[in-house]
């Protein structure tokens, strides 16, 4: 678009806001989660493996969120961190996510705090007795037990807490004063804000997933889990602009920002195939039991097909589907791949948690059950339900930003 | 100066904008040959040009997936056919070790198709271009934007065109004229050429010369960790082990990669080619008794406890009639009583007709033992009294 004077003296007198209708979704989201989550607590008192399944799909369900959250404060931190300019109306969406970070502490706790106490319904190492008889887990208890565990998620969300905090106020007073000192701020605390990023988001993924199963390790995971916080992002992110532009970001958001959205969705997908392939062809070359049996696991008892729609669903589909540039330029096609790619997003963890309900990996029977799409559905609803209560208070681009121009008028070439 | 033609009219301005807004212009008049010259790249030219697309990205991708596949075809081929050499039990051709290559091979095709095609499309290199006569035009690469219309162009028409440009209030408009003789290289170039080639051939010329002829200086070592490696070669001293010896002697009860089945008689009973008519390994009374008690075993469900095809199978299939059965050989045939000893080892390994090769059940030694057994077992129905050692005659008796 054209931007004069006016258009952004307009903007920053009126910067985009949600609309009137805004609360009362988030209200029914709300109901509709919390009445979600009432069926699927019911089944799993109901069912056999009762609050096991329950909780595991609480863990798949939570990640989920988590993931986007920490996505969102990724995005954030990496557009300081480069001075990127196309970005700027985008970033207050992304900060909207990772300002999540509290609810997602929150969604954290009912996990957290029984492994405190030794209930070891999600974490096998939480039973003191049986991480001492294991042999392997026995020599792991002085970082796998309950308080440490507790005392690290505690440190990773204050962190992550903290951080977006920073940034999001910087972000929302420079709304108010304008001032270019906030994004050169911004831009140098980026760096170490990076770094800290990404160590408590590798021993994250250690702690809350890769711990499930405690005889196996990888040392990759962590980047893993971060190539999902990165698909789940910007595919949020696409579907937000496309949400959002119907209503008060109409002309502001165009099809040169989905471009980028879609370049970058394209590049994690590939990433995240990369990574995970890295993780895969070294254990599978070595062939070392204590190493393949995670595979093994997730290669029988029906996983074996969960495993082939990641395969070809989450990397080999998308990489074709998005390759062209027509289709990152096409609205309504990349609204489908953002949309289908969250699906495989939460297909993904699933696959990481569920194999371990009922024995820790040791047993690897199929788990899938109405429990677990009514628990993912129910936070997921809830969720959005608190994200679009919370989001009322802020505008919806940074209003002030200096880049502002330069990414109202971006253009790939 | 020589005869020159029309190249192009050539308008100058001042901004993007009123550049961008002449482009529009020129590209709605529907011209095709031209093209528009400016000091850094602008965002939404193409489209004010109407840029069509390239097909590079076309091109790029199956480059791409060339490359794919044919580093998939070498890995095959290497691995699984002309050298197929098992690595740490994995089948010979096997996708996942093949992918890191693969992957750097589409990468590879691609990104240097896209390089080299960039230049190609784009007629690239080009030493010389008309519009480099005008003067005004070296200020391309400061601060002067240019529209250029080409007089190849079908549309262009000296008057037209010009009017065209004019309208776009351009700070100036010339004409661009181009010599009728081709542009040739000037002699300079030329020479700077030759001479680069000259100097070019004079590594190799000095390479061949030192590789060829012979000195009484020592060599010169120009990468000394290179040239003396901390390591020991074949049948070299060492004082780091007792006897001196860098090479090691095989560690006994070892037995070194590809030198397990040397022992042709042993393995394959054959001897220079031909079935051996002797027994590799020392034939005594507990071979026997091994042979007596694998033949029962393996042997006798079809070839009988005695060796007269009579086995127990044999026995079923005929009763319940089952017209395919091929009947097993009796042992005692004249032709199987003449077979020598490494054939009929040959046969327990590698079976015949319908009996399967039994190399996975009976190991190598066993099936020596089973040969002497069946051999005893032929001898025995032609064995007169005098055949039995003195001492146990008696016994039998």
């Amino acid at each position: 678009m054209n931007v004069g004077p006016d258009t952004l003296a307009n903007l920053a007198e009126r910067p985009p806001r949600l609309g009137e209708k805004a609360p009362a979704l988030g209200r029914r989201s709300l109901v509709i989660g919390a009445l979600l989550l009432v069926v699927g607590l019911v089944l799993g008192l109901a069912g056999d493996q009762g609050m096991e399944h329950f909780l595991h799909a609480w863990l798949v369900g939570a990640t989920f969120v988590l993931s986007i959250a920490l996505g969102g404060l990724f995005f954030v931190i990496l557009q300081h961190l480069t001075a990127a300019g196309w970005s700027v109306i985008l970033r207050r969406q992304a900060e909207m996510m990772a300002s999540m970070l509290p609810w997602a502490a929150v969604l954290f706790a009912p996990l957290v705090l029984p492994t405190l106490i030794g209930q070891a319904d999600l974490y096998p190492w939480a039973d003191q007795d049986w991480a001492a008889a294991d042999p392997i887990v026995a020599k792991k208890t002085g970082y796998l037990n309950g308080v440490f565990f507790s005392i690290r998620m505690a440190l990773y969300f204050v962190v992550w807490i903290e951080l977006t905090r920073w940034f999001v106020k910087h972000s929302n007073e420079q709304d108010q004063d304008g001032s270019a000192a906030r994004t050169v701020a911004m831009r140098k605390y980026a760096a170490p804000g990076m770094l800290v990023f990404a160590l408590t988001a590798t021993f994250f993924a250690f702690d809350a997933l890769m711990s499930l199963d405690p005889h196996w390790f990888s040392t990759i995971f962590g980047v893993y889990f971060f190539a999902g916080c990165a698909i789940a992002v910007f595919s949020t992110l696409i579907l937000g602009s496309l949400a959002l532009e119907r209503g008060p970001l109409q002309g502001i958001v165009t099809v040169e920002h989905y471009h980028d959205l879609g370049k970058w969705l394209f590049g994690m997908v590939f990433f995240w195939g990369y990574i995970a392939f890295s993780q895969y062809v070294l254990i599978w070359y070595a062939d070392i039991p204590e190493e393949t049996v995670w595979y093994a696991h997730r290669s029988h008892h029906g996983w074996q097909y969960v495993s082939a729609i990641l395969l070809f669903g989450h990397l080999l589909i998308p990489f074709g589907g998005l390759l062209s540039r027509h289709v990152k330029r096409n609205r309504a096609a990349l609204g489908f791949w953002a949309a289908y790619m969250l699906l495989q997003h939460l297909i993904d963890i699933f696959w990481l948690v569920n194999p371990n309900v009922g024995g820790h990996g040791a047993g690897g029977a199929m788990a899938f059950g109405l429990i677990d799409v009514a628990v993912w559905a129910g936070l997921i609803v809830l969720s959005f339900g608190v994200f679009v209560l919370r989001a009322r208070s802020q505008a919806l681009l940074p209003a002030r930003d200096p880049r502002l121009a330069e990414s109202l008028s971006f253009q790939n070439n | 100066m020589s005869e020159t033609r029309t190249f192009g009219i050539v308008a100058e301005y001042g901004d993007v904008d009123s550049v961008m807004a002449a482009a529009r212009r020129v590209r709605d008049a529907g011209y095709r040959r031209w093209d528009v010259h400016t000091p850094f790249p602008i965002h939404g030219m193409d489209d004010a040009m109407g840029v069509r697309p390239t097909i590079l990205p076309w091109i790029v991708l199956g480059a791409g997936l060339a490359g794919l596949g044919l580093s998939i075809l070498l890995q095959w081929w290497t691995n699984a056919v002309d050298y197929p050499y098992i690595i740490s039990g994995k089948p010979f051709f096997s996708l996942p070790a093949n992918i890191p290559v693969a992957f750097e091979s589409t990468i590879l095709f691609a990104g240097v198709t896209a390089f080299l095609l960039v230049f190609a499309l784009n007629g690239l290199p080009r030493f010389y271009h008309p519009l480099f006569r005008l003067e005004r035009f070296k200020k391309v690469t400061d601060d002067r934007f240019f529209v250029a219309i080409e007089a190849r162009d079908g549309k262009f028409d000296p008057e037209a065109t010009r009017k065209l440009l004019a309208a776009t209030n351009p700070a100036s408009i010339e004409l661009c004229e181009e010599p009728l003789a081709p542009v040739v290289l000037p002699n300079w170039v030329k020479v700077v050429g030759l001479v680069s080639i000259t100097l070019a051939v004079i590594p190799l010329v000095l390479a061949y010369r030192a590789r060829n002829a012979r000195s009484d200086s020592p060599r010169l070592h120009l990468v000394g960790d290179m040239d003396f490696q901390p390591k020991l070669k074949p049948q070299a001293a060492s004082g780091l082990f007792a006897d001196g010896r860098a090479m090691r002697p095989q560690v006994e009860g070892t037995v070194a990669r590809g030198e397990l089945r040397e022992n042709e008689h042993l393995w394959l009973g054959k001897i220079g080619g031909e079935w051996a008519d002797a027994f590799p390994i020392p034939v005594d009374e507990v071979l026997m008794e091994r042979g007596r008690e694998r033949y029962d075993i393996f042997c006798s469900v079809c070839h009988g406890y005695g060796g007269d095809g009579d086995g127990i199978v044999a026995i079923r299939a005929r009763e319940t009639q089952q017209g395919a059965f091929v009947p097993p050989t009796s042992l005692h045939e004249d032709r199987v009583k003449k077979q020598p000893f490494g054939q009929i080892y040959g046969t327990i390994m590698n079976g015949i007709r319908t009996m399967p090769g039994y190399a996975a059940q009976i190991p190598v030694e066993d099936r020596w033992a089973i040969v002497l057994y069946m051999r005893a077992l032929q001898r025995q129905r032609d064995a007169s009294i005098e055949d039995v050692p003195l001492e146990k005659r008696e016994k039998i008796k």
